[in-house]
Formats: structure tokens, sequence, C-alpha cells
């Protein structure tokens, strides 16, 4: 089987046979939690051996202990591990294990089959359990979940509409073109995080003036995954940590684990929310007078608007469009348990939100099923699977050409305009835009469906289970299949669609069938050298394919009101296809001395058919250290408890875009017939993939018992042979071209603190304080530095240089030193940013809240420049701007129009309430057993605090492009979120 | 026991890899060739005929691409008429020179029409090495025709460029991507344009009676070797009249469609459809626009002599057109409909060709006689002014002005006599540029 070859590693699975120990007495006990309630599941092992075994439905374990002593360790998850001493005249032992473990104690999964204990690990990794994923809020998505939450990410929401549309940063821009996003891999399953793009250019014409570029707002498919199935998330954020996961690690990974059944009683959790959104921050009106609506509309317009002040018909379309507040809710139900062979989870979510704008909002229905099963003594089974079926209207917003998005047809009427419909539903054309915004939301549906499913298996072969070794076989395969569908509609009766303005309606439906397909298979070796030194080998195959397949039909001059393909005068069919397959492999050494010192080293190899030479292999080695000082003997400090420093070093790859190394002749259409052009880009026949090299330290300390845990980091990340869609003189006939050209580099501090200030029987209060930044440089640019995004430098733009910021923004400028016109503004980068996250028993009571600060980090706000040419900007008139004190704000940023990209460049910092929650317990024991209860409000972006002159700072017109984030142009505004939450433990 | 010892569990571990690694490199990927499109090097080095034809088809099909945007930015600037945009303020402040404002050279009305030109001279390009290399079953004088063909649009589009490059000069030895020619002045630029309109004339007329291609419906007419000729030459004297050759312009008239007693509107087109995928006329917007509209200058219609039929290329509005503190009552309705052909050049201009070449060259009947065919067509009474070369050449570019409205050509003829102050500025600070700056990343 050649497309897989998986035939070598199956023939080596079948050499090898399972071979049981030989024992020196039996040790057997029970374990209970504090309560007395027996434990089933608990991992026990002999330490220092490959030994183990797990408590049955009773809590009761047997385990053969190959010498006459030993120390028997006990772990489970949520639960502060214990050991225990036993000899062969004391075999028998009853064990209490405390719950809530403390954050060193957890298990970290770093690798593609193993896990590290936290106190052993050498790198920063970020853990999110599903306390913190969930437990202070519901979220709308998984990824917008994770905002302030650990450090190193730069995460950007790309606009308020409903459904997603999410861009992360893990550790600065790791590409310039190529994929910036991490990869996201969900139980063993790589997930496709594609935005597809709704097509609805054809109406906007958004990429008909200053930027080709997609403007169209899609959502990212991550968003599917249900927060509420989340167990754990690591976040991998550079290639120290995440070299083993090779070519497609550039941009960091998210490791996501769901939710498993564990054996004992079956537990059946219920959750009822309600939900409603408002504007985030509504920005009221310019107060309009005569003299104002001669200056900025002529003088003709000045009868019609005091006609209108005199019948009181001057409207807040802000608020009517902006701010529907409307009732949502989500229903939760999950069932759990299993006995010592069995166990499953299974999880039901229904959702909807409605949006704040009319006909906006996102529904969605998750379902999914974790089983587990020991098949025998020497292999166990685990099978994940989810159906996802999502549907999100996202509005008509962003950028246009044509006057006719809800956002730029809002923001150039003036307030005085009638754009209500008659008693007939008729809605008036505007005479102030393209379209009446009022009608585009009521008519234009821009709806977004998913039917997902995601499905995986592992199959571990116990192959060797001995004294001092252990060796394990891991058959793992995953499929992530879906079909989008994209129906963006424009009714013919639309003010921008009938009388020969646009085409008379049009319809564009675009369908994405997407497949991810995985096999890996790894075998794993343990050995135990008896004196405390543990060696872990691992060797692993990876094999991915790729398969995506968007069509795009567009059909125009409808007939009637009808909105099937078939029933339009003209019809435009796209269609785009993308083929990858990856292969890869690694091997990687790990030594534990003694928990003292831990030693890594790994190297993998991988080829992809988006390369060049599909089968030339790619090389990414990685090492590490971990020294934990406190294990030594020499460490006799009551006041530190623990110290560990790190050092860490790895490579990982990123392919070039699919498509870069051809240069293609596109299809264009003339009088009915398809000719073939010579593509804008043109391609490189031997492209590689861009290479990152990590260089990490950092130092863990714990006080007081480790009540207080301080991390901090350092990193450099150094990506070279960035590919780069270089700017070619256009009279070459292409306009760019693909190139391995440069290098940039990210370096980075991260810290953090949790401590628990106070830990008492009814009062308790735990908290983390985390503290980032990164600085990103182009260090290497072997072609001239050029602009790219936005709109070009009248307006603000990204500059590619050397020995600058990849994200600085810079734009045309008045100063007379300045030589070449160009001057730097901004940079998207923000200064740093802080989390702070808190959670206050009292009783029970429960109170949590994340604060989330973002100092600094600029975005091109072009609604701005557009509310000021209509003279519809809320602080118009202020004086605030002009350090003469001459000229109002929305004066004097129209006197820089063409001189100075100045204005438009602003402070995105903000600070903001992210998650807040408030909530009551009732224990069991007061509901007579049958279950308990868990009643609270909480709130996400509740408070906001920013000077940024908008709706919100956090938005991209451009979706989430590797670059040029950080655009505005009137954007489905941003919605802070009320929810009243009911939950029911059985 | 199956591995006695630590070193026989290491001999193991090195077999499994070992395994692991042959296993792995017997498994060879295949390479994938583009999923979505045709490639380059298979089209150049054997094209099918049907391929030469989906050439010839790109080639016309991007003709038209960003035209809306060339001529937006002529006409803006040349005072033809105003273009008013809900989304994007720089027809008013940059294109008109507003306040501090200066045209940019990395914003969409220098580079996109610009980059959509030297694609179709690309794609010309493509189609003459295809022609080359093919082993599809044409014969050489239908190779020869096609040459012409290739260079004759060629040369149109590069025309289109220096227009708007004027006396930055523009390179027009573009063949070779990784070895691009110098940038040859404006002189230099124009000669080098008449030349390839000479050699693909001569290719033309070698070219036998078809073309190995067919053409669409906008070369009506003109879809042989030997009228496609005509077209060429049509052309070949409107370079000669931009580079002031006055008796290269009547030779190249002569072999041209040019015709005194003809329909002014015979002559080559853009093409324009609603079908899937097509693109649209992009000069034309509904009367009364909201949003995005073209509104003539006031000046068209004060300027205008009473009783011009040229009058119905502009439509008064219901409300007048307010934006950015200019105005005007008069929407641009050069066409009747989205789908509306554009002209690429019609015997109208050829006549006013005649005109002028015969003005400065002395033959002053011919002159004032072209004159008066076109006012008597208009609705005008015959010229009545001084027939010095000079007062005949401003009756002339009067009648450019309104004969050719909103086709790109006013500001080009104001700046060919040095006239660019003549043209009327609206707001104090405004104003009226020579040419555009050469786009980013052009050095």
């Amino acid at each position: 089987m050649r497309l897989w070859c998986t035939k070598p590693v199956l023939l080596l699975a079948a050499m090898l046979l399972s071979i049981s120990a030989m024992a020196q007495f039996t040790a057997t006990g029970k374990v209970t939690d504090s309560e007395g309630n027996p434990l089933i599941g608990v991992t026990v092992a002999v330490k220092g051996t490959a030994v183990g075994a797990f408590t049955d439905f009773d809590g009761k374990f047997e385990i053969d202990v190959p010498t006459d002593e030993a120390t028997l360790e006990f772990t489970y998850i949520g639960y502060a591990p214990v050991e225990v001493q036993v000899s062969k005249d004391n075999p028998n032992v009853e064990v209490v294990m405390a719950n809530e473990a403390t954050q060193l104690d957890e298990v970290v999964v770093t690798g593609l089959a193993t896990s590290v204990k936290r106190s052993n690990l050498a790198n920063s990794v970020a853990q999110i359990d599903a306390r913190q994923l969930t437990g202070v809020t519901t979220q709308q998505t998984m990824d917008g979940a994770l905002y302030g939450k650990f450090a190193g990410a730069n995460i950007i929401k790309n606009s308020g509409a409903p459904g997603g549309g999410i861009s992360i940063r893990l550790r600065g821009i790791t590409s310039l073109t190529a994929n910036s996003q991490p990869l996201f891999i969900i139980d063993g399953v790589y997930l496709d995080n594609s935005a597809i793009k709704a097509g609805f250019d054809f109406v906007s014409k958004s990429q008909a003036g200053g930027s080709q570029s997609v403007q169209d707002d899609p959502s990212n498919r991550i968003a599917d995954i249900d927060p509420e199935d989340i167990e754990t998330i690591e976040i991998l954020k550079g290639a120290s940590a995440a070299a083993i996961y090779g070519s497609r690690a550039g941009a960091g990974v998210v490791i996501i684990t769901t939710k498993r059944g564990k054996a004992g009683k079956t537990t059946v959790n219920v959750a009822q929310t309600f939900s409603m959104n408002a504007l985030l921050n509504p920005r009221g009106m310019r107060q309009w007078d005569s003299d104002k609506v001669a200056a900025s509309w002529g003088p003709d317009e000045v009868p019609i608007y005091e006609a209108a002040v005199a019948a009181g018909k001057i409207y807040n379309y802000e608020k009517e469009l902006y701010d529907n507040r409307l009732l949502g809710y989500q229903t939760r139900l999950s069932v759990s348990g299993g006995d010592d062979k069995t166990r499953f989870f299974t999880g039901l979510t229904y959702k909807n939100d409605p949006g704040i704008v009319l006909n906006t909002g996102y529904q969605k229905t998750s379902f999914r099923l974790n089983l587990d099963r020991q098949l025998w003594d020497f292999m166990d089974l685990k099978v994940s699977s989810n159906y996802i079926k999502s549907s999100a209207d996202r509005g008509y917003f962003n950028n246009d050409n044509s006057g006719t998005t809800i956002g730029i047809s809002f923001i150039s009427t003036p307030p005085w305009a009638e754009l209500h419909p008659d008693e007939n539903g008729n809605y008036p054309d505007n005479p102030y835009s393209g379209g009446n915004p009022l009608q585009t939301a009521a008519l234009v549906t821009n709806n977004e469906s998913v039917d997902r499913i995601i499905t995986g298996g592992t199959l571990t072969t116990h192959l060797i289970k001995q004294d001092n070794q252990s060796m394990r076989l891991i058959l793992r395969g995953g499929m992530d299949l879906y079909s989008l569908k994209n129906s963006a509609i424009f009714p013919r009766e639309l003010q921008f669609q009938k009388n020969g303005n646009g085409t008379d309606g049009a319809v564009i439906i675009t369908t994405a069938q997407n497949r991810i397909a995985n096999i890996d298979a790894f075998l794993v070796h343990s050995f135990y050298t008896g004196s405390g030194v543990h060696f872990r080998t691992q060797l692993g195959y990876t094999a991915q394919n790729f398969d995506q397949n968007v069509i795009r039909s567009t059909a125009s001059f409808l007939v009637g009101t009808q909105t099937n393909l078939d029933q339009a005068s003209s019809i435009f069919v796209e269609e785009d296809r993308y083929i990858q397959r990856d292969r890869g492999f690694f091997v990687q050494e790990e030594v534990n001395l003694h928990d003292q010192v831990i030693l890594t080293l790994g190297l993998r190899g991988d080829k992809s058919t988006n390369n060049g030479d599909p089968n030339q292999l790619f090389f990414y080695p990685k090492g590490s250290i971990a020294v934990n000082v406190h294990e030594f003997d020499f460490w006799n400090s009551s006041q530190l408890s623990s110290l560990k420093l790190r050092l860490a070093y790895g490579q990982s790859g990123n392919f070039p875009v699919f498509g870069a190394k051809y240069t293609p002749l596109v299809p264009v259409v003339i009088g009915g017939s398809t000719g073939s052009l010579i593509g804008a880009t043109r391609g490189k026949s031997d492209i590689g993939p861009e290479r990152q090299t990590e260089i990490e330290a950092g130092m863990d300390i714990g006080l007081m018992s480790n009540k207080v845990l301080l991390d901090v980091t350092v990193y450099q990340k150094t990506i070279d042979d960035l590919v780069l869609n270089v700017q070619v003189p256009a009279s070459s006939g292409f306009t760019s071209k693909w190139e391995n050209v440069g290098s940039l580099q990210n370096r980075g501090l991260e810290i953090g603190l949790t401590t628990s200030p106070v830990q008492r029987d009814n009062f308790s209060w735990d908290s983390r304080t985390t503290f980032w930044l990164n600085r990103a440089l182009v260090t290497e640019l072997r072609v001239p530095a050029y602009n790219t995004g936005a709109f070009g430098a009248t307006l603000g733009t990204y500059r590619i240089e050397e020995g600058k910021s990849p994200t600085q923004l810079v734009g045309i400028t008045d100063d007379p030193n300045d030589d070449d016109g160009i001057a730097v503004f901004g940079d998207a980068e923000p200064d740093f940013q802080m989390g702070f996250w808190n959670t206050l028993n009292y009783n029970n009571w429960e109170l949590s809240f994340l604060f989330h600060w973002k100092k600094g980090g600029d975005n091109i706000n072009l609604t701005t420049l557009l509310t000021d040419i209509f003279g519809t900007s809320p602080d118009y008139d202020d004086k605030t701007l002009d350090p003469t004190g001459q000229l109002t704000n929305g004066e004097y940023r129209l006197a820089a129009l063409g001189v100075t990209a100045a204005p438009w460049i602003e402070d995105a910092g903000y600070l903001r309430l992210r998650e807040v929650g408030l909530f009551y317990r009732i224990p069991r024991a007061k509901l007579n057993d049958v279950c308990s209860l868990k009643v609270g409000v909480s709130g996400r972006n509740v408070l906001n605090f920013f000077k940024y002159n908008s709706y919100d700072p956090e938005v991209s017109n451009f979706g989430s492009n590797a670059i040029s984030n950080n655009v505005e142009v009137t954007p489905y505004p941003s919605a802070k979120s009320y929810f009243f939450t009911i939950r029911a433990s059985f | 026991m199956f591995f006695k010892n630590i070193w026989t569990q290491k001999l193991a571990t090195f077999l499994l890899v070992a395994g692991l690694a042959a296993g792995y490199s017997s498994c060879q990927l295949d390479d994938i060739p583009d999923p979505n499109n045709p490639s380059l090097n298979v089209i150049e080095s054997n094209a099918s005929l049907g391929e030469i034809q989906n050439l010839v088809d790109g080639i016309q099909a991007w003709m038209r691409d960003r035209l809306g945007t060339y001529l937006d930015g002529v006409g803006v600037i040349g005072r033809e008429y105003y273009r008013f945009s809900g989304s994007d303020p720089r027809f008013t402040s940059d294109l008109l020179g507003k306040g501090n404002a200066v045209l940019d050279d990395n914003t969409f009305y220098t580079t996109r029409p610009f980059q959509s030109r030297y694609r179709v001279v690309k794609n010309c390009n493509i189609l003459m090495t295809a022609i080359e290399n093919t082993s599809a079953p044409i014969s050489a004088a239908e190779k020869s025709a096609a040459l012409g063909y290739a260079k004759t649009i060629m040369a149109h589009e590069l025309l289109m460029v220096l227009n708007q490059q004027y006396k930055n000069g523009i390179r027009v030895d573009v063949a070779d991507p990784d070895n691009l020619g110098p940038f040859l002045s404006l002189e230099e630029s124009l000669s080098a344009i008449a030349s390839l309109l000479d050699e693909a004339a001569t290719d033309l007329q070698a070219g036998g009676d078809r073309f190995p291609f067919s053409l669409t419906s906008g070369f009506a007419g003109y879809d042989t070797p030997a009228t496609f000729l005509k077209f060429n030459r049509a052309l070949a004297a409107r370079v000669d009249l931009y580079r002031q050759d006055w008796s290269g312009a009547l030779d190249a008239l002569n072999g041209s469609f040019f015709d005194l007693g003809g329909d002014f509107y015979d002559g080559v087109y853009y093409i324009f459809s609603t079908a899937g995928g097509d693109q649209l006329n992009e000069m034309w917007y509904p009367l009364n626009s909201t949003g995005e509209l073209r509104v003539a200058h006031p000046s068209y219609v004060t300027d205008i002599e009473a009783g011009d039929d040229r009058i119905s290329k502009v439509t008064m509005r219901n409300d007048e057109a307010f934006q950015d503190g200019l105005s005007s009552q008069w929407d641009v309705t050069v066409y009747q409909s989205n789908t509306d052909p554009m002209p690429i050049i019609r015997n109208e201009e050829l006549i006013l060709i005649f005109a002028e070449a015969s003005a400065q060259t002395g033959k002053t009947d011919d002159a004032v006689m072209a004159i008066n065919t076109i006012r008597n067509a208009h609705g005008l009474a015959d010229y009545s002014g001084g027939t010095s070369a000079e007062e005949l050449i401003d009756e002339i570019l009067k009648q450019r002005r309104f004969s050719l409205f909103g086709e790109g050509h006013r500001w080009i003829d104001m700046r060919r006599y040095g006239r660019l102050n003549e043209l009327p500025i609206d707001r104090p600070d405004d104003d009226v540029w020579e040419q555009f700056p050469r786009p980013a990343g052009e050095n």
C-alpha cells in the first residue's frame, strides 16, 4: 500500500511479542478520596520500573513488585500524586488521595505519543483546563476561549460576526505568506482550520480597488470545535517544544484533549444557559446643525435636514442596525461513566446565539462520543468521534467599492435619511449611498453552514511489560471530514441590485469538501536502570493527506425572486482544488536522571508535495535539558521549595503554500469563451519550506511549598528561508513571485505567577498572572523593501524591510526631513500583554474573573476616514487633534488625506474584563443526594477600556492573513455578552 | 524473556530504526501537477491550436481589465468628470491634487492599470513563443499573421502605459522576466512602439488570408490579417500624432480604416457581456447613482456650444451630486448599458487625427474640411474661426474634447500642447498632474 506506507510498521509490530514479568511479591490495597469514596482507574506504578496497574471498580488494586521493597506511585487526574512504601512484609496499603493537584504535578502532552510531568518539562508549555476554558463563562468558539489565558499568544478577532473568525499567533509572526496559524490536533486528529471565502466580492467589488486580498470575513473552521467537550488544551508555542511535529509546527501546535469517561458511577451533567449580546462600544452620532449639514452635504441638503428635524425624524441607525439584543441559549448534556475495561463519554451541545445585527447569528449542534476499551491485557483502544453541524449568518460587512455593505452604507448615511420601509414592507432607496443598510440587513443572506465529522482511533499494544522496561506500539488514524456551504444571496429588489444597479440580484454558492486523513505509528520504549535512571526511546512515522475542493457558483440576473442557481441568466463557476501529501518520521531519546536532570534529543524528517521536490527530506533536530535543582541532595532551602532551570533548542518547518511551485495560466472569460492568461504570481519550481530555529531558556521557582509558582521564559525564534510573495516589476507581466528570500526573528519574554494567597476552609483565592511580550525583526531580506497589505501608502500599509519589524505600519508623510516620503507610524505588535485570572471561593459562592490587557499595538482605522469623508464621525466636531486648536478632528484628519497617513494609524491597545462569572453551588447533600446544582451569571467582554476610535480595537478586514491583520473598514461591530447558567450534576 | 539484556534490546532498537528508515525511504511521493490550471512551460513548449486560441482569448479578455481605473485616472486628471466614491476618497483627493495630496506610486490608480497592461503584454509574448514552438498544423503565413496580431496588441498596451507614465518612459523589452530591458525615454518609447507596429504590419502583410485563431466580435470587419492591418495603421496614426510625426500620421491613416464620410463609430472595440465570469463596461453607471458615480465636470456643459448633440454624453441628475467640496448636476452617460462596447480606436478619432496632422502640415483646407465634418455631424454650423495652425489646433482640441469625451483623450491632448495649465481648477489648492509616478517596485 504505497499511499500510506504502513506495511513496514505493521511487520515490525508483528515481530514482537507481549511478555509478562516475574514478581517478587504482590502488593495490594485500596485507593479512596478524602471522603472515603473509592477512586476507580487510578494509575499505580512501581517507582523506577515500568510495572503498573489500575484500581478497579472498588478502588482496589493488585500489583506485582519485582523487588523486596519498593515505592508505589499513585496518579490520578485532578488529584495530587501519592507515593507509598511497600515491602514483602508489608504488602497491603490504604491510600487516600487529596483533590486539587498543584500545577507542577500536571501531566503535559508534548509529543505525538507521550506526555511529560510538568516538573520535568524543559519548555514553557501552556496548559488550559476545562475550568479555565469554560468554567468562568460560556464561550462562543474554542479559539475565542483562549484570550488572555496563557502567555505568548496574540489573538485577534477578525470582526464581531457570529461564528468566529479568529487568528492566533504564537510567539509573534512566524511566516509572511505561508501558514501563520498554529496546527490544531484534537485527540490525535489533525484539524483543518481553513477560512473559505463567501465570494461576495462579486457584489462588494472589495478587491477592485486598492487591495486584491479577500475581504469577505469568513470564519475559520476551528470555530466548529465545541469548547464544552475539552478537557485540556496544551499549547506548544515554538519549534523547541514542537519540533517533533515537524513541518506543520512552524507556527506552534495546539493539542486538544477531549473529556473521557472514568470508571465508576454514571455521571450526568445538564446545563442550560441563556445569553444576550449587546453592542460593545456604541459610538453615538455627530451632533448636527444646519451649518454642519451645509459643509458636509452641500447647501441643498439643509432644507431636507431641517424638515427632518421639524418632523422629529432624526434616527439612531446605529442602535437600529447594531444593537439588537435578542435572547440566545445553549443546552448541554453530557453522560459519562464506565467500568474497569470500558469507559465512555458523550456530550451534546445545542447553541443558538443571535447576533447584534438583525438576521445574523450562530447555531451549532455538536455531538461527541468517546469510547475507551481495554481489549486484552496488552491492548487498549481509544476512539473519539464528533459530529458538528453549524450555521452562521454573518451579515454583509467590511470594505467594498460599491457602497453596498451594511458597514459602508451605514456610515455614509446621515441620521435624517428615511430608510424605514413603508406599511407594505418596501424599503425606500437611500439617496446617500449605494444601499439602504436596513434593507440590506433585512434581505441579504450570508450563511456559512458546515457538516463535519472528526473521528480518530488509537490502538496501543504493550509489546513488552517487564520489571525494568516496557515497549508500546501505538497506531493511530484520524479523519477530519466536512462539507461547507456558503450561501450569499442578494435578491434583486435590493437598492444596489435593481434598475441596473448591480446585476439584478446575485446568488453566490460556495461549497467546500474537505478531507484530512492522518495515519501515525509510534514505538515507545522505556527502560529503567534500577538506579533511578530512565531512558525513553521513541520512533514514529506520520502521514497526512489533505484534500480540499472548493466550488463557487455565481449566478446573476436572477429570475424573479428565485434564489436557485439555475434561475439566473448568467452563471459563473470556479473550482479550486488543493491537494497535499506529507510524510514524516521522527526519533527521540529522553534520559531522566533521578528526576534531577532530564535530557531530550530528537530528530524529525519531513517531505511534502508542496515542496518543489516532493521527495526531498528536510530534517529538524531538537535537544533540551531540564535541571530540577531541588531534587539534588545538596538542596536544603525551606523557602525555595522548587527550582528548575531549563534550556531547549529545536527546529521546525513551514511548508510553502500550496501552488507556490506552479506558474499557472488562469482562466479569464470574454464573450462566452474562456481564455488563458498568465497568472499574476510567478511560481518557483524548486521552492522549499521555511525553517524555524528556536532557543528557549527559563526557570521555574516554587515558594512556600509550591503555593507560589513563578515561571520565567525567554526565547529567540528565527525563521530562515522565508517564503515570500515577492513584488517584482509589474512590467514583467507578473506582479509577484514566490521565493525563499529572507529571515525573521522573534524574541520574547513570558512570565507567569501562580499563587494561592488565601487557602482556608471556607474561603480560598487562586490567582494566575501572566505577562508576555514579543519583538519581531526582519533580519534578512534579499529583495528590496516593499509595501504590502491594506490599501497603499496613502492610507497606511505594512512594509517588509530589513532591520525593521515585519508588522510596522508605514504611510506617506509630510515630514520634509524624510527622504523617501514614507514614515513609520506604528506597529501592529503589542508592546506587551497581561492576563490576570482569579478564582475566589467563599462557602458555596464562586467568583472568577479574567482581565486581559493589551498594551499598544496599532491598527489602520479606515472606518474613521470614511466617516470623516461623509461627515458622520461622532467626534467630527471635537477639537482634540489639531495642535493649533484650529481644525475640528474631522477637518484635521481630512486635511491629512494624501499628505500623511498618520491620522489613520491608531493605538489599538485595550484593557478588558474578558470573562467574569459568579456562581452559587448547592451541594448534593442539600438536594437529597439527587444532584448538585450550580447557578450563576457570567459575562464576556463586559468591561472594555480603550481609546481606539471605533467599535473595537480587535478587528481585521483581511481575516487571518499571515500579516496585514489590524486593518479596519466598517466591520461587523463587536458585542459584549451576558449569560445566566444553571448546571446540574446527577 | 524475549530480550535477554540491555544489549540485545539495544540491538533490537537499532534494527527497528533501520527497518523503519528502510520502509520509509521506499515510500516515494508522486509529484502533483497543478490540479487547477495549465502550466506555462507546457503551453510555451508545445501548444495545441486550442491552447493558442485560449491565449488569444486571454489577451482580449484582459485588455479590458482595469479600463475603468485607467479612464478614471486620465479622465479625472483631465477634468472631464469627477469620480465620486463612497468607499475610496482618493479619486477626489489624490487624482485632483487636493490640498497637499499627491499621486502615490503604490496605490491602485497607479499600479493596477500598469499591471494589467503589462500582463497582456506578457500574454502576447507567451503567444509568440507558443507560435514559434508549436507543432500544431499551422502554416508559415498563419504564424506570421499571429505574430503581427501579438505585436499590434502589445504596442497598443504599451501605449496605454506610456500615456500615464509619460516622461518616466517605459520598458518595451519585457520578454524575459529575469532580464528586463531598460526604461526608454518618452521619445524612445514612442518610437519603439511605432517600430513594433511597423514590424507587426510587415508580419500581417505576410500573413495570408486568415489568422490561426478567431477574434472577438469587437474586431468585426478587422479580423483577417489584411483588415487587422487597418487597425494596426490606425494605432500607428495615433502614435505618430503623439510623437508629432504629422506626415507619418497621414501616411498611416491611408493604410487605416479612416473614412471622412464614414460612420464615426466604425472601429475596433472592447466588448463586454453579462455572461458568467465576463467583464462589464466599468464606465457605465446607472442614472442618478449614489455611492459610486461619475459626474461630468460642470465645464463640459458650460463650454459646449448650443445645439451640439454631444450634450447627450451627459444627463441631468435628479439631485446634484456632492462630495469633498465638488459638485455636479450631470451624470456621465457616454454608454447606455453595462454591456455597451468601448472603442479601442474609432473613425471619429481618425478624422480628428487627419484634421490635426493636416493643420500641422499646412493643409488648411483638409483640416477645415475634417473639422466641419465633425461639427456638422454633431449639429453645429461650419467652422468660422481663423485658419492659422494655432487657431485650427484650438478648434481641433475642442472637437476632440467633446467627440472623445470619456474615452481618455482630453488630458493627453492638453499635455501634448503644454496646456495642462488651462484645465479648470475647482478647489484653491488642487493640482493638475502631468503624469503618474513610476509604480513602486519598478526600478
